[in-house]
């Protein structure tokens, strides 16, 4: 079992049990791949959401039937690819004109809604460029650790080693592994908070 | 969540978002994670610098609070879910050896009792089975039908082993009885004595019977 299906499973596990925050704290980790993912097949923004969002639903009343034998984010992916689909065939059944397609439309005349309508997920440019913004912290804060934290968070996340697999990697106490992995998420986290404070509507 | 003295509670919340804690920890992040906002932009924040830092693409994701809080409305509305896992989780993991054996056992035991009644079969329809019905087994006990007369005369070699013999009932329909010449000559001399009987049942005692009873009438009274 991997790192991020331990991680699941522990949370899964209590949302068996009807405890509906872990759920949320799924939600939450997954969001944007799902996002992402659905983005691929649909443009409009709202929709994306809203998929989104249906897929969130359906997996939250199917996961008593979830077993574990796959991954819950294959799990997860599967039930937005099925979701997308259907919103994509009740689309074609019942046409429907959503608000910022609309809006992508009553600016015809306007050079920017042409950029506007070309972003993959029909992202505004504000959010592009807060994206951007985002991912620059990311990267400079990561640049910036010392070599030691550096190491481990980026065996952690880009090469999904375990903390046992880290510390044999690194030569230190599991303990350590601990320490230097949060250490190095805080020292990221302290950078982005200007950022997240200040995107609208952000309220944690 | 953090402790107001140690305050290493955030440890333990960069321990779960990479499943290396328990799930003691994980229920009491999860009791705290309504109440608590440092805790939840904490969870956000870690999640969304491992999803940069493997792809550019998932630094989005600005109204993602504003997701949640709109999906809530709608989880509220949905029924408890409630699944029986840690009865079934516990019982998995205390029957884990087991279960390793569990299938091939499984199997083995199908096989003996395809095997048994394939036997059990074979054993009671006998008839439509020609080894069991003329068996020339080496161990076949010759079952002699004597008469005080004629010792030896009449010998039928019957084709049963003696362990079958026992418990099985044996088919006769296509044995052949050998007779003696000399047997046939004597029953034919002492029909008379005998009243037409085939085979001759001894002529002792069907002398006997004549004498006793006066009523009767037979070979043996002329």
């Amino acid at each position: 079992m991997t790192a991020d299906s331990e991680a699941d499973a522990l949370l899964i596990e209590r949302i068996k049990l009807g405890d509906a925050r872990a759920f949320e704290m799924l939600v939450v980790k997954y969001q944007r791949r799902i996002e992402r993912l659905i983005g691929r097949m649909v443009r409009d923004t709202d929709l994306v959401q809203d998929i989104a969002q249906e897929t969130f639903i359906r997996a939250y009343r199917a996961i008593p039937k979830f077993r574990g034998e796959s991954a819950f984010y294959t799990w997860l992916y599967r039930i937005a690819i099925n979701t997308a689909k259907k919103a994509l065939v009740d689309l074609k059944r019942d046409p429907l004109v959503t608000e910022s397609a609309r809006a992508g439309r009553d600016d015809d005349g306007d050079e920017t809604s042409r950029v506007e309508n070309e972003l993959s997920d029909g992202e505004t440019p504000e959010a592009l460029l807060a994206s951007k913004q985002v991912a620059a912290a990311v990267n400079s804060a990561i640049e910036d650790l010392s070599q030691d934290l550096r190491q481990a968070i980026t065996l952690r996340e880009i090469d999904g080693l375990s903390y046992e697999d880290i510390a044999a990697v690194m030569n230190c106490p599991i303990g350590t592994v601990r320490s230097r992995i949060f250490r190095a998420r805080e020292a990221i986290a302290e950078r982005l908070r200007p950022l997240l404070d200040t995107r609208a509507g952000e309220r944690w | 969540m953090k402790d107001a003295e140690t305050g290493p509670s955030w440890q333990a919340l960069s321990e779960l978002v990479d499943g290396e804690t328990d799930a003691a920890q994980a229920g009491r992040m999860a009791a705290a994670w309504r109440d608590d906002a440092a805790l939840r932009e904490r969870w956000y924040a870690y999640h969304l610098i491992g999803d940069v830092l493997r792809s550019d693409e998932l630094a989005g994701g600005a109204g993602d609070a504003a997701f949640l809080q709109r999906l809530r409305v709608r989880l509220a509305q949905e029924p408890v879910v409630l699944a029986p896992v840690q009865a079934t989780t516990a019982a998995r993991r205390s029957l884990g050896p087991l279960r390793r054996w569990a299938r091939p056992a499984a199997v083995a035991a199908g096989f003996v009792m395809v095997a048994g009644a394939l036997t059990v079969l074979r054993i009671d329809a006998p008839a439509t089975s020609p080894q069991l019905a003329v068996q020339p087994a080496p161990a076949a006990v010759a079952a002699v039908m004597t008469a005080p007369a004629a010792p030896a005369a009449l010998v039928g070699p019957l084709p049963v082993a003696a362990a079958d013999a026992e418990s099985r009932p044996v088919d006769l329909a296509g044995a052949v009885l050998i007779r003696d010449a000399r047997l046939d000559a004597y029953l034919a001399a002492h029909q008379q004595f005998g009243g037409g009987a085939a085979l001759g049942l001894p002529a002792g005692v069907l002398r006997g019977a004549a004498h006793e009873g006066p009523t009767v009438v037979g070979a043996g009274a002329r």
